[in-house]
């Protein structure tokens, strides 16, 4: 009698997942309609970008790739693997460069830049200036010197306490009231200040984790050792405290870049601003199930990509391998 | 030197208060000095760059060559970005028909796409020169104890509307009484279409939702014999459906929405090169002048004396252009980069275009509309 039914319900359930398995499949590759994405593939990647100068956004996209490709699957020795971190930092000013061109490049404003350009020079300006912002509010937070502490503190429980989507909206909406007419600061600039102080507050917590994770006997080891405090720090707590945060970093890392979508409602063109704007294009009217699903699968990959990143380092970093 | 000295200062003032303070006081009255020569020269630049505010914005457009336009972005027929990357729409030929009379080029424009929270902090902190956004002119965004804005001439007069299918016959309010509509709870909407209805008196039955989307679902399910919103957003809803042609929208309007380009409150000169060249694009329509006719009735012009109003308009005569502080050709430049009035609704809302919305209120007074412009003399 129990086999029966053990059979009854393996059938059942392979019935069900097998049609809906079924349907999905059909509507992939019958019933959707693939062209918003297909025929939109450069806007999707740059925006408005001035199509004689898209190679440039384009160039650097393919180089972040190559060097992702490079630190992935690389050898694990030799002389590129030392200049790998320098390539790393050099991407953000590079990048800049490539679009927004001056020194030799046409010079593209801004308000050209879209799409997931946009997307991914948000997140890395963001991310570079959040990074030592949060250590240093870290180390505020713990320091013997009371205004200091007490401000840092302010500073992380205020912006902890505030929904990012407001600060977004002072940074947007607010700023420009509050200039004098005629002066403007950029607004993917605002942008990236505004998640950049947002974040920090939380990278801050994140560090301050790390830091605590460190038994005073290493300070301690490295102040008998003739270490001043400033070269204990710098030589021995913050690598150790950093490597313990790695993972909760990476979490920031992904969140910002899942966070820069919501400058879609802020009117900043970037990977979801550009697809709401290409979804009002009355011939891909209501392709919205297309445009999304595309959407979360390059946002899957770019979240990916960085945690794959992220694992390699922590292995790296690890002092308990012998390849290191 | 100086940190000692201070140190010393301080000691002296702890000691012997009485005796170091008119010291100090020559101290601070020198600080106050130089203080005072710097807020001078701060107040001097400060009336300078209120000198230069003051000018009009037209002029700043004019030597920057470029025109920085508000757009929403996302409105199917209005703005929305092509498969090419530009922007195209009927608020987006507005921008570029105020760049073709503004700096002669009508590609010359600058997009900002806009969500409706920010627009007119856009406008007032100076990042656009112009609106031009889906936006409804109410007084309290013209009045300078509101938003401080100056309105066009309207370019869309939208309005809540009612969509029925084809197949029911139904042409009328009258032939909706005693049926089910679809609309979203909580909303205007729902307030408009109670006041018109209990106004003729007309019973029906309201099946509310929450989003426009779930509106559509219900309708297209069948649940309502019909579905009301704006009736550009209904003409974009059907646009999406699999049978667009089989659903119509009635004429009847519930409310009023009067669509409108908007400058910055104060400023006459760019308020008025504004409202002309609308203007001027529906003085166009009047008189038949289209982009591929408009070189044609320049020569006409040109050639025959006797054409007096119409040498006016096209700025043979008359420098009605420089009055307004444009050049005096800037009619023919606008309709040469974007047509009249009626072909720009055509282009973007017309009949054969995917988002098709009946002209109604939109025609000429002569054709019963409501689009009418003052004599360009």
């Amino acid at each position: 009698m129990n086999r029966w039914l053990n059979r009854f319900v393996t059938l059942l359930l392979t019935a069900v997942i097998g049609w809906g398995a079924w349907s999905v499949i059909h509507w992939l590759l019958v019933a959707a309609d693939w062209r918003v994405v297909v025929s939109n593939l450069p806007l999707y990647a740059v925006g408005s970008y001035p199509v004689d100068q898209r190679w440039r956004p384009l160039l650097w996209m393919v180089a972040l790739f190559v060097l992702i490709g490079i630190t992935l699957l690389g050898p694990r020795r030799g002389p590129l693997q030392r200049w790998l971190p320098l390539l790393w930092i050099a991407m953000a000013p590079v990048g800049l460069w490539l679009v927004a061109g001056g020194l030799m490049l046409q010079p593209v404003s801004t308000r050209d830049w879209g799409g997931f350009t946009l997307t991914l020079l948000l997140t890395f300006g963001s991310g570079l200036l959040a990074l030592p912002l949060g250590v240093l509010l870290a180390l505020g937070r713990r320091s013997r010197l009371p205004v200091l502490r007490l401000s840092s503190t302010a500073y992380i429980e205020l912006m902890r306490a505030v929904p990012l989507i407001a600060v977004l909206f002072f940074g947007q909406l607010l700023i420009p009231l509050f200039l004098p007419p005629g002066l403007e600061i950029n607004r993917v600039l605002r942008a990236v200040l505004a998640f950049a102080l947002f974040a920090a507050a939380y990278i801050a917590e994140d560090v301050r984790g790390g830091l605590q994770a460190i038994p005073p006997t290493q300070r301690e080891a490295a102040a008998v050792l003739g270490l001043s405090e400033w070269q204990s720090l710098q030589l021995v707590v913050l690598p150790q405290a950093l490597r313990t945060a790695l993972p909760s970093l990476t979490n920031q890392a992904v969140g910002l870049l899942q966070n820069t979508s919501l400058m879609a409602i802020l009117g900043l063109v970037e990977l979801l601003g550009i697809s709401r704007s290409l979804l009002a294009n009355p011939v891909f009217i209501g392709r919205f199930l297309e445009v999304y699903l595309w959407l979360a699968a390059v946002y899957w990959l770019a979240c990916t990509a960085m945690a794959l990143l992220s694992r390699h380092l922590e292995l790296r970093l690890d002092p308990l391998r012998s390849d290191r | 030197m100086e940190t000692r000295a201070v140190l010393q200062e301080v000691h002296e003032i702890w000691d012997n208060p009485s005796r170091i303070v008119p010291t100090l006081m020559l101290r601070t009255c020198n600080r106050l000095l130089v203080g005072a020569t710097i807020g001078l020269v701060a107040l001097v630049s400060g009336c300078a760059s209120i000198d230069g505010v003051s000018e009009s914005r037209l002029d700043l457009v004019k030597q920057r060559g470029e025109l920085l336009c508000g757009v929403s972005g996302k409105i199917p027929g209005f703005s929305f970005l092509s498969a090419e990357g530009s922007y195209t729409g009927l608020d987006v030929d507005i921008c570029r028909a105020m760049a073709a009379a503004f700096v002669g080029d009508a590609e010359k424009v600058q997009y900002r796409p806009l969500t409706a929270p920010e627009r007119f902090t856009a406008l007032r902190s100076g990042e656009i020169d112009l609106l031009s956004r889906n936006t409804t002119w109410t007084l309290s965004r013209d009045a300078t104890g509101g938003n401080g804005l100056s309105f066009g001439p309207v370019v869309f007069h939208d309005g809540q509307g009612l969509m029925v299918p084809k197949e029911s016959g139904i042409a009328s309010l009258e032939d909706l009484s005693g049926k089910a509509i679809c609309v979203g709870s909580g909303t205007t909407t729902e307030q408009n279409l109670n006041d018109t209805f209990a106004a003729e008196g007309i019973p029906y039955t309201p099946i509310k939702y929450q989003d426009l989307n779930q509106v559509v679902g219900g309708y297209l399910q069948g649940r309502c014999a019909a579905m009301t919103s704006d009736r550009s957003q209904l003409a974009s809803a059907r646009s999406g459906f699999a049978d667009p042609e089989k659903h119509v929208i009635l004429a009847d309007r519930l409310s009023k929405e009067p669509l409108a380009p908007a400058v910055v409150g104060g400023d006459q000169t760019m308020a008025d090169a504004m409202r002309w060249v609308v203007l001027a694009l529906i003085e166009a329509e009047e008189r038949g002048i289209t982009q591929a006719n408009v070189n044609e009735m320049v020569e006409q012009a040109q050639a025959d004396a006797g054409q007096t109003s119409l040498r006016r308009f096209l700025g043979v005569d008359g420098a009605l252009g420089s009055k307004l502080g444009l050049a005096d050709d800037f009619v023919v430049q606008v309709i040469r980069a974007t047509g009249n009035y009626g072909e720009i609704y055509d282009r973007h809302l017309g009949p054969s275009s995917p988002v098709s919305i009946p002209r109604g209120a939109n025609r000429l007074a002569e054709d019963g509309g409501l689009m009418i412009a003052p004599p360009f003399t």
